[in-house]
């Protein structure tokens, strides 16, 4: 079983620092690898020791990104292909061609994984952009995955519900973080990430005479959560009936 | 991240208030500080050691540190985490990759132990122990004794323990009571050994005792006839790793058993212990990082006088001087790891390292409880640092008899 999976060298939303202004400092801020997308490798992998076959890394990014790579590598996939652009200079669609593209060029793939969203800007756009390009049956929201021969019976988990659907490989799923537990890579397996090849391609060589649209980054502010910050005083029989009320009035509890 | 989280999780501390919690800080187990200084001191592969060390920070913060309170209680048990630790690669790290080290650096090593000392110090130190036994084994053992014994304790799937302490005799090893009667093929040993770390858990032992022609060292396996262990002996720290007195009756041991020559124990169990000063010093430097940590969010969340005590001059003179300490030592592990690498003679190094860094270890644990007050003194999420950094200004050469062996080296050296 030939697998692919999409892993992004992401900013560490947890080390982001925000400006007085409220605006995100990107420059020298904290990378690493998506979280989401250390699901999606474990996927593969635990696949793969099910059915056997490879997995292959899909990245969109510098040559930073080469660190989140050799981690995946790590954790056990066989080889990396690394587009090399700095993906905040393209928008969504340009990062779902040039995978799309990465992904013809070193498939075919059975199967190609995706997290639901990086962990950094969190679109989830990716991946059903990614089966349209394809040309591919894509699933979402994946929380089991069992492969039988040809087809995958895939358990969505969506808001209120869980829905089972059934698709013909070759597929494209996009996982959520309680599909699995990722594994630790152990040090060896790091000392011998480095040997695992990583084929730099260019978006020019990938997708020859295509244009990327030039989007234009007008700006990004942190949202200010301003806190209520109301008392209740007096008696518990009385204050507790007063929360209820702003808790019912806010629609936080159904009246 | 999951360290940030575990920070946050103090506000689970019974005893302290909502208002006393302190609030998370931004900082990691394996931090920049690190990075920093395996730059200076392997400069030419520091990026390769910085991302193992990462990944395996990484592992300690999610896998070990949560355990740590509860370690303490009573409430967990150290083999599981530490069997984990193994299967991760911590004991590889040092050790020629023919009998399935990984060949890097002592240095990479010490740091590791410095972050397991952070994560929770009674399971580094029942790893620093393992560790010591293959080092020895690695140094003084024969191609066989590696052969047979190396893989097996650097992948974890068996456990070691090093017993020279004895009821009456400590540092002063050549003094020990133990036997060792060459009977036939094979050694009779009788005594007993005292404060001995993994004891009753343990696969292997290696144990000194004294032959006809001085104090030798030996293999003995768990299952050796004659062998036994006292109870758990009742510690007010490190209650995580199992200590008790190792019991040999008449336990009789296979002549091939015999590490090295004879007679060359006391020697052998001294270049051990120099090299495990180090380790021992990174651990204490790892136990002070979290007490400071601790009390430097805590002193900016809790509140006296309208501000954070944070800002009292008092407060900030104890922040300087425990970061300053906790850098120090660091600075003195790094440098002690390096020179041993070099191959030179570390003795006076590592316990330089050993002493200044247990030491500093209890003034920064114990400024933590000041800065903390009552429920620093009350709450054994906190004081239990203290308790457990305490044992380390005894345990693998007093702090007393290492002062004696820096001067009498300095000395020689100066001469």
């Amino acid at each position: 079983m030939k697998i692919a999976v999409c892993v992004k060298h992401a900013i560490d939303e947890a080390e982001l620092k925000v400006d007085a202004g409220g605006t995100p400092q990107f420059a020298g801020a904290a990378s690493k690898m998506s979280t989401f997308d250390k699901n999606a490798v474990e996927e593969a992998l635990r696949l793969k020791g099910t059915h056997s076959g490879d997995v292959t890394l899909l990245t969109v990014g510098t040559a930073e990104a080469k660190k989140t790579m050799k981690e995946a590598l790590a954790m056990g996939a066989d080889r990396g292909v690394l587009v090399a652009v700095d993906p905040m200079s393209i928008d969504t669609g340009r990062t779902a061609e040039l995978l799309a593209a990465a992904a013809k060029k070193a498939g075919p793939f059975d199967l190609v994984l995706c997290s639901e969203g990086s962990s950094d800007i969190y679109s989830g756009l990716v991946p059903p952009m990614l089966g349209e390009l394809l040309g591919l049956p894509y699933v979402g929201y994946a929380k089991k995955i069992e492969v039988t021969g040809q087809s995958a019976k895939v358990e969505r988990s969506l808001e209120d519900s869980v829905e089972v659907v059934e698709a013909s490989l070759p597929l494209v799923v996009s996982i959520v973080s309680e599909i699995n537990e990722p594994r630790y890579p152990t040090l060896i397996q790091i000392m011998q990430a480095g040997k695992k090849p990583i084929e730099e391609v260019t978006p020019e060589s990938i997708l020859p005479g295509s244009k990327p649209a030039t989007p234009q980054f007008v700006g990004m502010k942190a949202q200010a959560m301003a806190r209520k910050k109301l008392v209740f005083e007096g008696p518990p029989e009385e204050t507790a009936k007063k929360l209820v009320d702003a808790l019912a009035s806010e629609g936080v509890i159904p009246r | 991240m999951a360290f940030r989280n575990y920070l946050r999780d103090l506000r689970t501390i019974k005893s302290l208030p909502k208002s006393a919690r302190p609030k998370a800080p931004i900082l990691a187990i394996y931090s920049a500080e690190h990075r920093r200084l395996m730059g200076i001191f392997h400069s030419s592969r520091h990026e390769e050691y910085e991302e193992l060390l990462s990944s395996l920070g990484s592992f300690m913060e999610e896998e070990i540190l949560p355990l740590s309170p509860k370690i303490d209680v009573g409430e967990a048990k150290i083999a599981g985490p530490r069997k984990a630790l193994f299967e991760q690669g911590m004991c590889q790290i040092p050790f020629p990759e023919e009998y399935g080290g990984l060949g890097l650096p002592f240095t990479v090593y010490a740091n590791a132990v410095e972050l397991l000392g952070t994560a929770d110090a009674s399971v580094a130190l029942s790893v620093e122990i393992h560790n010591a036994v293959a080092e020895g084994l690695n140094r003084f053992g024969s191609a066989d004794q590696k052969q047979k014994y190396l893989p097996s304790l650097l992948s974890g799937k068996s456990l070691a323990s090093f017993t020279l302490t004895e009821p009456a005799s400590g540092s002063d090893a050549g003094t020990m009571a133990t036997t060792a009667t060459r009977k036939g093929g094979e050694y009779s040993i009788k005594g007993s050994k005292m404060f001995i770390t993994n004891a009753g858990e343990a696969d292997l032992y290696m144990v000194f005792a004294k032959t006809d022609v001085g104090p030798s060292c030996f293999l003995v396996g768990a299952n050796a006839p004659g062998l036994s262990f006292g109870g758990d002996l009742k510690k007010m720290g490190m209650k995580g790793s199992r200590t008790s007195e190792v019991v040999f009756d008449d336990c009789r041991v296979p002549e091939e058993n015999l590490v090295g020559e004879e007679g060359k124990g006391a020697d052998y169990a001294k270049e051990i212990l120099h090299g495990a000063r180090i380790i021992v010093a990174a651990l204490n430097v790892g136990i002070a990082q979290i007490a400071y940590d601790k009390s430097l969010a805590y002193a900016r969340s809790r509140r006296a006088f309208g501000k954070p005590i944070s800002e009292f001059q008092l407060t900030r003179e104890k922040i300087a001087d425990m970061k300053t300490g906790i850098s120090a030592g660091r600075l003195l592990y790094f440098y002690a790891s390096s020179v041993k690498e070099s191959g030179a003679d570390f003795s006076s190094e590592a316990s330089q390292a050993k002493v200044f860094a247990t030491e500093m270890s209890l003034k920064v644990c114990d400024a933590a409880i000041q800065i903390y007050g009552g429920y620093g003194y009350t709450s054994d999420e906190l004081h239990r640092h203290w308790r457990d950094a305490r044992l380390l200004t005894i345990g693998e050469g007093t702090s007393e008899v290492l002062r004696l062996l820096i001067a009498r080296r300095e000395m020689a050296r100066s001469q």
